[in-house]
């Protein structure tokens, strides 16, 4: 296995997953696995299908404890710490599977994003919040659509919603399960321009990806799952040179019940 | 002595509750399915059987000799659980997928009782009919205690029909069958069971035991209303839930429960009191023990 | 005003309150097949202090309402502990045992029921009324409505982004239940009667069915339902004096309720209002459509 550790823009670990094992019955779908996501980069998850990706991210923002090892964020353990200990630490999430309130409108689902720090006053009058959640919209190109129902709108951009919901939690660590899929080359680049920025003002990004292309012009990291396992960790130019990465790719094929867990 | 004859009277009410019981949980147990058309042909049976023998010429009486116009009310029943059937579950499996994911058969089946319910009252009027079989009054005494005719009929009926029920269930292949579709109607269905065909047949299971129970309610009692299926509902339900949501021996015996508990209490206190104790132990149990007394099946997926 | 049109309006003003009652733990995901429950609290204690007591009007009905609101506190906590098809039951349940406190108390009437010489006209039923449905439809707008909303879409991902599932359900119900309350303390002095007979089972199922056929995704859905309830089976008893050829229509004028019902389930089970009307409503009104 080779390893790169560190990459540009080199800060202090935001993340690190140390020795990180889950098994769901008796599937070890995540082996021990360390990785670590530097202040301000932009890391990029990627594997063949049943690598267990989603479940990584699954396992750090809290939906199922983990079975050895242990996870820090931002300076803290947050092995044990609930999902919402984790939201408000600073680590906010997007769906694989778009995860948004069907029957709210867009300025409404995105408005959750930061109802954990809501203030007392704001229960009384969310006028504010309202703006706020309509200028994010904006920021992102969404601005168009702020009093319509969610369910009623494309997939594209139900997705990119659901990115504007995980920002409004000011999250420090943003973490993306799939952004790009299912959208079109013209929505991938706003996508990816919106996330650009996003990276600039601070925020370390985590994107779990298919889209190859995409992770290219996003990432400056790249950590490679193979079977629940860490196969490679580095640039995005060296990720296609590595051996175990493209035996994984080219070679073997995912066992159907990792990729089963891996969609949940 | 008197309070023996109590525990016989409640377990003769208890008799015919059981029968409603276990309608209800069956449709539970089976379909995660409250089904609150029950009550409703628990009375179409009893008023059209009363309708068709005793009622007068312009109501539709045409004199016919009891058996006959309860055989008609179990037929009409029947074709109402077919249709029933149709317009609340199959529709909505077609529709929405897994129908028992929403409220909307229960919903539905609310509809339909009102639908019921006035149906009845516009044809008949909504006063309290007397309907006289010849039996009803006819009792046995044993060891000097009276057991009502019609009562025992009910009970000992309740109980050969559960035996059944327990015997198709679990010996024959549409007994396995709908066990599997119990279980998991898409794995069922993935399995060959031909579900459109067998879910009909619990339907009509439901509404034939509650059509029964009408009608033996009617000879115990002797009146039938158009609203006689809402106060058999609650505490047929009441029974069900201590029994055990699913468990059809357990609704037997919560029915049996239910029956002696409201005849004790009306007896001991006097008849305003009757609720609390059912409903107050019903409150507790679904609380504290959601699976009754005897556990219940495992239903659906809980959500609504 | 004639005595006919005005005492429809009082029950559409009562009908109107008691679907917010049943509305507000509904847009929470929280089916009440129990209504009558709160609205027997609320009326016989309203009914209680005022006759009894001689408590006035304007002191009789909250404290209807804040009992009401404290047995729904009471007992959110264990039916809270039920689930799905469970919770409806101990609902029901729940407004059973009431039915057979109050039946028990003959101070206020047993089973021959409550009357209470104080009458709440229309200039006190309505602006109550008005005065629900204003509130409803701020506290849908709050956070608190919001927080509401995400639990009824999606309770796992509303916990995630810090909605605290227990208490909203909670304060849903317990203010779904004064609402109840208040209603029951309008019905009590509008009709000058209570009892438990009339205001059970088939009150509660009525009330849950008109609710959902309105539609819980809008503050507008239990308005329309009450409407229809309450002018529809009147209206088809009007046109049946019309021609006695229509006599027909008055039997069955709860049955078309009843058909309604069953229609609606099949063709559209998320009510007559929804979210996605609502927006197509108004942005064709507005600009840019508003933010509801």
């Amino acid at each position: 296995m080779s390893q790169t550790m560190g990459g540009p823009g080199a800060g202090d670990a935001v993340l690190r997953l140390a020795g990180v094992s889950k098994a769901f019955g008796g599937l070890q779908v995540i082996d021990d696995v360390s990785f670590e996501v530097r202040q301000g980069s932009r890391t990029a998850l990627i594997g063949p299908n049943g690598a267990g990706k989603s479940t990584v991210f699954n396992l750090i923002s809290g939906v199922y404890p983990i079975d050895a090892g242990r996870i820090e964020a931002l300076g803290r353990d947050i092995t044990r710490a609930s999902i919402v200990e984790r939201v408000r630490l600073g680590l906010a999430r997007s769906f694989q599977n778009i995860r948004l309130m069907p029957h709210l409108s867009t300025v409404e689902n995105v408005m959750l994003g930061e109802h954990h720090r809501s203030r007392a006053l704001q229960w009384i009058s969310s006028a504010r919040a309202t703006e706020r959640a309509r200028a994010a919209l904006d920021e992102a190109g969404l601005g168009t659509y702020p009093g319509q129902v969610v369910a009623d709108l494309p997939y594209g951009i139900q997705k990119r919603i659901e990115v504007v919901r995980a920002l409004m939690a000011q999250p420090r660590i943003l973490m993306l399960d799939e952004p790009a899929a299912g959208l079109n080359e013209v929505e991938t680049a706003e996508l990816r321009r919106l996330l650009e920025r996003v990276s600039a003002s601070g925020i370390t990004l985590l994107v779990v990806e298919h889209d190859m292309p995409f992770v290219r012009e996003l990432c400056d990291h790249v950590v490679v799952l193979n079977f629940g396992r860490k196969i490679f960790q580095g640039t995005p130019e060296a990720v296609h040179q590595d051996p175990a990465v493209l035996e994984a790719y080219l070679g073997q094929q995912a066992s159907p019940a990792m990729e089963a867990h891996d969609a949940a | 002595m008197i309070l023996l004859q109590q525990i016989v009277n409640g377990l003769m009410l208890g008799g015919i509750l059981a029968f409603v019981a276990v309608a209800f949980t069956l449709s539970i147990g089976m379909l995660n399915f409250l089904n609150f058309t029950i009550p409703a042909l628990f009375m179409v049976a009893g008023m059209v059987a009363w309708a068709l023998s005793t009622a007068g010429p312009h109501l539709g009486g045409f004199g016919w000799h009891w058996l006959a116009a309860a055989a008609v009310g179990v037929g009409v029943v029947i074709l109402a659980s077919l249709l029933i059937e149709r317009v609340t579950y199959r529709y909505m499996k077609a529709r929405f997928g897994d129908a028992t994911e929403h409220a909307l058969p229960l919903v539905s089946s609310l509809g339909f009782l009102i639908v019921f319910e006035h149906l009845a009252m516009a044809l008949w009027g909504g006063d309290p009919q007397r309907f006289t079989l010849p039996f009803k009054d006819t009792t046995i005494t044993v060891g000097g205690l009276l057991f009502g005719v019609p009562h025992l009929i009910a009970l000992v009926l309740a109980i050969v029909l559960v035996a059944l029920l327990n015997g198709l269930l679990k010996g024959t292949q549409l007994g396995r069958a709908l066990r599997a579709i119990a279980e998991n109607p898409n794995a069922a269905t993935l399995m060959g069971v031909e579900v459109q065909r067998i879910v009909p047949v619990v339907f009509v299971i439901a509404g034939v035991l509650s059509a029964f129970a009408g009608i033996l309610y009617a000879a115990s009692y002797g009146t039938v209303t158009p609203f006689m299926g809402e106060a058999i509902a609650t505490d047929a339900i009441a029974g069900m839930v201590l029994g055990g949501l699913g468990n059809i021996w357990g609704a037997i015996a919560g029915g049996l429960v239910v029956g002696l508990v409201k005849v004790l209490a009306i007896s001991t206190f006097g008849a305003e009191i009757e609720k609390i104790p059912v409903w107050g132990l019903l409150l507790l149990i679904l609380v504290v023990r959601p699976q009754g007394l005897f556990g219940g099946s495992k239903i659906g997926k809980g959500k609504f | 005003m004639s005595g006919y049109l005005s005492g429809l309006l009082g029950l559409l003003a009562v009908n109107v309150i008691v679907a917010y009652s049943v509305f507000v733990p509904a847009a929470a995901g929280l089916l009440n097949l129990g209504a009558a429950g709160f609205v027997l609290v609320g009326a016989y204690t309203a009914g209680g202090l005022s006759s009894l007591q001689g408590l006035p009007l304007v002191l009789a009905a909250p404290a209807g309402a804040a009992m009401a609101g404290l047995v729904a506190f009471a007992v959110s906590f264990p039916i809270l502990r039920t689930r799905g098809i469970y919770m409806v039951l101990a609902t029901f349940a729940f407004a059973e045992v009431v039915a057979g406190v109050l039946l028990n108390i003959p101070a206020l009437g047993g089973a021959a029921g409550l009357t209470v010489m104080q009458f709440a006209g229309l200039d006190v039923v309505v602006p109550v009324a008005l005065g629900v449905v204003a509130f409803v439809f701020w506290l849908m707008r709050t956070r608190f409505g919001l927080a509401v909303r995400a639990l009824h879409d999606d309770e796992s991902v509303a916990h995630l982004f810090g909605v605290n599932l227990r208490l909203t359900q909670v304060a849903a119900l317990t203010i779904g239940g004064a609402i109840g309350g208040l209603g029951g303390a309008m019905l009590v002095h509008q009709f000058n009667f209570i009892d438990v007979q009339s205001t059970g089972v088939l009150f509660s199922i009525y009330v849950l069915l008109y609710v959902l056929m309105g539609g819980t995704q809008t503050v507008w859905g239990p308005l329309v339902g009450a409407l229809f309830f309450t002018l529809v089976p009147e209206g088809l008893r009007r046109l049946s004096e019309l021609d006695p050829a229509l006599k027909f229509l008055e039997g069955g004028r709860y049955m078309v309720f009843g058909v309604a019902v069953v229609l609606l389930m099949m063709v559209r089970p998320q009510g007559l209002v929804t979210r996605t009307m609502l927006e197509r409503l108004t942005t064709r009104s507005a600009e840019g459509g508003a933010a509801r």
